[in-house]
């Protein structure tokens, strides 16, 4: 067990459960304003979004870190191929498949 | 007419799961992913599993874990948990009056087990039988337990792959292609396809800056961008 990741799941389970736990718990005296509501919406794409970036562009994927690097990361290629397909079919596993096999396939072109 | 109460809950729980049953398969890559990625970060398979144990969110499972491996603090990871689980307090809203007069116990547990799709088809059901709360609280539990389960098995079948796929497979790349998922799966106005490439364009622009800064001025600017083209241009 790792102390570092037990109080990220630990506090982030009480931050989690305080969100869904809130309104059903004092219902009575707390109100959402509309704009929350509103705001809400955007959420998801924004949040989202901002995370994918770091997760293509920061650091290493494993294949670079032990197999060492090549000229274009292969993680560009591999993003840009879930995007056509989940846009073309709208199928969230196959965009993961198709992007896994592309990351590799865009490493081992390289090598 | 004389009414078999432990019968009767029973087959509201039993309700419960049939309900759920349809919205289990795609659980599963999740939950696997879920299970998985922490081992490709170098914990544990008891980390990984206490991971789904105490958080039970999987969007926000995956944002921690990235970050975590991003070397992202503590604060950073926390802001990016709620901001993913935001969604949460308007469930939590629309679903307290169907919960009102349960226990506490209950109530703190119905919310440890809310998720997108037992609230779903809470929602759904609820309106349409003449339910006391004892009722509904037992189609939840028969609903939530069922997927709490589904998810720590998956969790467990991620953890114990993932010790056996060596670290060139690069699994960790599935929690980026996941949220990109996500992501393209909410585009339906003008006005989320703004936020969305305002969110990714400032986290580029950003991605060197220190504590994630990058991150989470990507999140401010896209909501705001989002709500700014849906009031000028809806």
């Amino acid at each position: 067990m790792s102390a570092e990741f037990l109080t990220v799941v630990a506090l982030g389970g009480l931050v989690t459960w305080v969100l869904k736990t809130a309104f059903i718990e004092s219902n009575q005296y707390l109100r959402l304003p509309a704009w929350f509501s509103h705001a809400l919406e955007f959420v998801p794409p924004a949040v989202l979004c901002a995370l994918v970036v770091p997760g293509i562009f920061k650091g290493d994927v494993g294949l670079v870190r032990e197999l060492g690097a090549v000229a274009v990361d292969p993680r560009i290629p591999a993003a840009l191929a879930a995007i056509s397909v989940f846009v073309l079919s709208r199928r969230t596993i196959l965009t993961l498949v198709v992007g896994m096999v592309v990351l590799y396939g865009a490493y081992w072109l390289q090598v | 007419m004389q009414i078999n109460r432990p019968s009767q809950l029973r087959a509201r729980a039993r309700q419960g799961m049939q309900a759920i049953l349809p919205l289990l398969p795609g659980i599963v890559p999740f939950g696997l992913i879920a299970g998985v990625t922490p081992i490709t970060l170098g914990y544990s398979w008891l980390d990984s599993l206490l991971g789904s144990l105490l958080m039970f969110a999987g969007a926000s499972q995956l944002a921690a874990y990235q970050l975590l491996g991003e070397g992202a603090s503590l604060w950073v990871i926390m802001l990016t948990v709620a901001a993913v689980n935001l969604r949460y307090l308007l469930y939590s809203a629309s679903v307290a009056p169907d919960l009102a007069g349960a226990s506490r116990s209950a109530r703190w547990l119905a919310g440890y087990g809310l998720t997108d799709q037992i609230y779903a088809v809470a929602k759904r059901d609820y309106p349409a039988h003449q339910w006391d709360v004892g009722e509904r609280l037992a189609y939840y539990a028969g609903g939530s337990v069922t997927i709490w389960l589904l998810w720590q098995i998956c969790t467990l079948a991620g953890a114990i792959v993932g010790q056996i796929i060596p670290v060139f497979w690069s699994l960790e790349f599935m929690i980026p292609l996941t949220f990109l998922a996500l992501a393209l799966g909410t585009l339906s106005s003008r006005a989320h396809q703004v936020a969305a490439m305002v969110g990714a364009g400032v986290s580029y622009l950003g991605i060197d800056l220190p504590f994630n800064l990058g991150l989470m001025a990507g999140a401010a600017c896209g909501i705001a961008a989002g709500l700014l083209t849906q009031r000028w241009r809806p």
